[in-house]
């Protein structure tokens, strides 16, 4: 659907039009045929996706995909389906779906309705919410309290936009990626630092003293964690939602979860009761 | 599954107040940092040519340091490592005067100051020396041989490179949005959070910077023509 308003806006939409997929192949076709899923995922997002002291790019949303979507795939196309992770960000990752450069978003991403006009989504499998970072003793308590404060976000994340709107005295910096926003922290750039909780836990079990670091504030948003694939496929939904389905019916998904956020895992982050039921509620009948 | 073009969320809301806010940041950090620049590279670039070796050198040590560490690391090192060592009272204005801003011009400035030096002393050497020993001759002294006569003349040879180290500048001024300065390809990158429309945000990104640059370079062809010492440069493109 390209409007073309003037030549030079027209010149570059078809550019831009020129890198999506010619043939009308749909995503399972193209797995069957490369019998390669690729994904796109972080980093320096631990514990969800990141790279390890061994330099082994590891993490909770990788073991689901490798240990619940690959199998599903592998056994719905009856052949071996390897996995190929791609780097993306906040800003890249829907271009690079929508190119066809991946097949699947892995990563910390939030389930949103507008996201849902571009993309479509797993059922969500992991709950969290937005939270404060911020020195042990500072006065900042939840959202109130960064009125007039500076505060670190995340570039493109949910979580500026809602300072933005709820707070606008608050002094909103945002920076491209969390090692940065933590520097600006560490440093006294800024007061606090906001984030999806569980990022900031993980960003907190990191620090070279982790006691110095406290997450505050009571959830002020709710962050579904999805994994994002492109539009109308509903094939391949289907066996991505199966894969992640079976994983919590067969306890698979409580076992990887216990690996990454168990007392002995990487960030040390209980389950709570209510998302545990909320993601087998999610589960449907055979 | 095609990619569908809404081109009409780039006026719709709040986007193209977004977009203009990010356009006059970053015309205002890259013409605070031009500034900056055009200083810094006059003065190493005339250092660069100046008849005593220590100051030769001076200019040399800073070219050579600022222009062969990659943009981005200046502006970590302006933003998180510089800071610290100045007096408080200045951190606690930085702090609540946009630091991530200052920071931004600083390290554009210096960074592009050196590259500016080289441009400035290519010009000053295709000066012949003998218009610095007949300036000498009249009974100026070297600085002012200098002021009066050998810069000017130099930065009238050096339009066209200085065009292409000002349009740099202009576009390098985006690598300021990994310390959080709103600038234009910060917003745009706000506007796809928002929308989740990359392909739209970024088209309106490229034009905007686009317009923008051919309007500089077309100024500077304007300076050019009129700056151009006849018999000197008025040749080629100069001439009209």
């Amino acid at each position: 659907m390209i409007r073309a308003r003037c030549l030079g806006v027209w010149l570059i939409s078809m550019l831009l039009a020129s890198f999506a997929p010619v043939g009308a192949q749909t995503t399972l076709e193209k797995i069957d045929k490369s019998g390669v899923l690729v994904i796109g995922t972080r980093t320096g997002s631990p514990p969800f996706a990141y790279v390890n002291k061994n330099n082994e790019w590891v993490g909770f949303a990788i073991d689901l995909v490798e240990k619940a979507v690959v199998p599903a795939l592998a056994k719905k196309l009856n052949k071996q389906i390897k996995l190929e992770k791609k780097e993306s960000a906040p800003q890249t990752r829907i271009p690079l779906l929508t190119s066809s450069a991946v097949d699947l978003i892995a990563e910390t991403m939030t389930d949103t309705q507008s996201r849902r006009d571009q993309v479509d989504f797993s059922l969500t499998y992991f709950v969290t919410g937005a939270q404060f970072l911020v020195k042990k003793g500072s006065p900042i308590k939840n959202i109130q309290s960064v009125a007039g404060k500076r505060v670190a976000a995340q570039q493109g994340s949910t979580n500026a936009k809602l300072i933005r709107e709820r707070v606008p005295t608050a002094k909103l910096l945002e920076f491209p990626d969390q090692p940065a926003a933590f520097q600006a922290l560490a440093q006294g750039q800024v007061q606090a630092y906001t984030n999806d909780g569980i990022q900031l836990a993980g960003l907190r079990a990191k620090a070279p003293k982790p006691e110095d670091w406290a997450v505050v504030g009571e959830f002020f948003s709710y962050e579904p964690y999805g994994m994002a694939l492109r539009k109308n496929e509903s094939d391949f939904r289907q066996l991505v939602n199966i894969g992640l389905m079976d994983a919590i019916s067969s306890g698979l998904y409580f076992q990887l979860y216990d690996k990454w956020f168990g007392a002995k895992g990487e960030v040390p982050y209980p389950l709570s009761p209510e998302t545990k039921r909320f993601l087998e509620m999610q589960v449907v009948p055979k | 599954m095609t990619y569908r073009f809404t081109w009409n969320i780039l006026w719709s809301g709040q986007t193209g107040g977004w977009l203009l806010q990010g356009l006059i940041t970053t015309l205002e950090i890259s013409a605070i940092a031009w500034l900056l620049a055009l200083a810094l590279g006059l003065l190493s670039g005339a250092l660069r040519t100046a008849p005593v070796l220590l100051l030769r050198w001076i200019g040399a040590a800073y070219v050579e340091f600022f222009r062969n560490v990659p943009l981005l690391v200046w502006m970590f090192f302006w933003y998180f490592a510089v800071p610290p060592f100045l007096p408080q009272t200045l951190q606690d204005w930085l702090l609540e005067h946009s630091a991530e801003f200052w920071a931004g011009v600083v390290a554009l400035g210096v960074y592009h100051g050196a590259r500016f030096s080289e441009v400035i002393r290519s010009g000053i050497q295709a000066i012949p020396k003998t218009q610095l020993e007949a300036a000498q001759s009249t009974g100026l002294t070297i600085l002012q041989a200098y002021r009066l006569i050998i810069i000017p003349i130099a930065l009238r040879l050096i339009v066209p490179p200085a065009t292409n180290e000002t349009l740099n500048l202009l576009k390098n001024s985006s690598v300021a949005l990994t310390i959080g300065v709103a600038e234009l390809t910060f917003q745009t990158r706000q506007i796809e959070t928002y929308t989740a429309k990359a392909f739209e945000a970024l088209v309106a990104g490229t034009l905007i910077y686009l317009v923008l640059c051919l309007a500089i370079a077309l100024l500077m062809s304007q300076i050019e023509r009129r700056t151009a010492i006849p018999g000197m440069i008025a040749r080629g493109a100069g001439e009209s």
